[in-house]
């Protein structure tokens, strides 16, 4: 606040600022820093809840795609090798090939009885 | 937070005179700073990005409230009254500092308080009121001129 300090100074003016700070001191340090971290937590608690209504969504959304994922499989799901062993055993000698395709593709394992019982001397 | 508390509620209270307004224009500025965190560049400073936040929620809520208190003070109340006595005569001359504050533009009073009170540079005060820097330069000068004047006369009777 001299007289020596030239218009563009690059340094603060120590005196000017001391008052300064002085006159816009604020009060209750505590109260307010209590304030600020009270409205903190509320608002952490709102992201929270926005985060998990958008996770509850997703989820519903992911179940949704899988349900229809697994359909639309099922359906293109070729029919051969669907029969089971003994339905091609019994279709007898003539699609003995049948029965080969039925082992590999079969969704269940054959019936130990009906394999031994197929099996001749 | 507790670090930057009182620099942003003098900075707030730099643009909004009455002080609960200024500090509910802190409170909204951390609480924006928080909910902005993952825009601060962590490779510079915190201060000037959260005292830009600060001017900026300090400036909308006075744009959005009636201005009364933070409009320019008629300088003929300014610049008369009776002289507090010498007990009270810091209190004073804090209120009589306010007042020619307030009647500096905005822009220069964010300018003076962020250079000589909160010690930022010009490069960075230019940043955070996205204004070249020879324009804080030129605000400095400008706010200094005025205030300084204001605490000579103070002074020259003591």
């Amino acid at each position: 606040m001299t007289e020596h300090q030239m218009p563009f100074d690059h340094q603060p003016d120590t005196e000017l600022g001391d008052a300064l700070r002085r006159a816009l001191a604020p009060a209750a340090h505590d109260a307010f820093v209590a304030r600020v971290m009270s409205r903190v937590g509320t608002t952490r608690a709102g992201s929270w809840d926005v985060l998990a209504s958008w996770a509850g969504r997703g989820i519903a959304a992911a179940l949704l795609v899988l349900g229809a994922g697994f359909a639309a499989g099922r359906l293109m799901q070729p029919a051969v090798g669907t029969a089971s062993l003994e339905e091609a055993l019994v279709m007898g000698p003539a699609d003995s090939g049948g029965a080969a395709t039925a082992v590999v593709r079969g969704s269940r394992p054959p019936d130990a009885s009906v394999v031994f019982s197929s099996l001749r001397p | 937070m507790d670090r930057y508390a009182e620099q942003a509620r003098r900075v707030a209270r730099a643009v909004l005179r009455d002080p609960d307004d200024a500090d509910d224009a802190a409170q909204d500025a951390f609480l924006s700073a928080l909910v902005k965190l993952e825009q601060y560049d962590p490779r510079r400073p915190f201060g000037p990005w959260l005292m830009r936040i600060v001017a900026n929620a300090a400036t909308d809520r006075r744009r959005r409230r009636s201005v009364r208190s933070a409009e320019p003070l008629d300088p003929g109340v300014v610049g008369g009254g009776p002289r507090p006595d010498v007990v009270a005569e810091r209190s004073a001359l804090s209120e009589r500092l306010r007042q020619a504050l307030a009647e500096l533009p905005e822009r220069r009073r964010l300018a003076v308080v962020l250079f000589d009170v909160e010690g930022y540079s010009h490069a960075e005060i230019a940043g955070m009121l996205k204004v070249p820097e020879g324009t804080v330069r030129s605000e400095v000068f400008h706010a200094r001129r005025k205030l300084r004047t204001l605490l000579e006369d103070w002074r020259e009777p003591s």
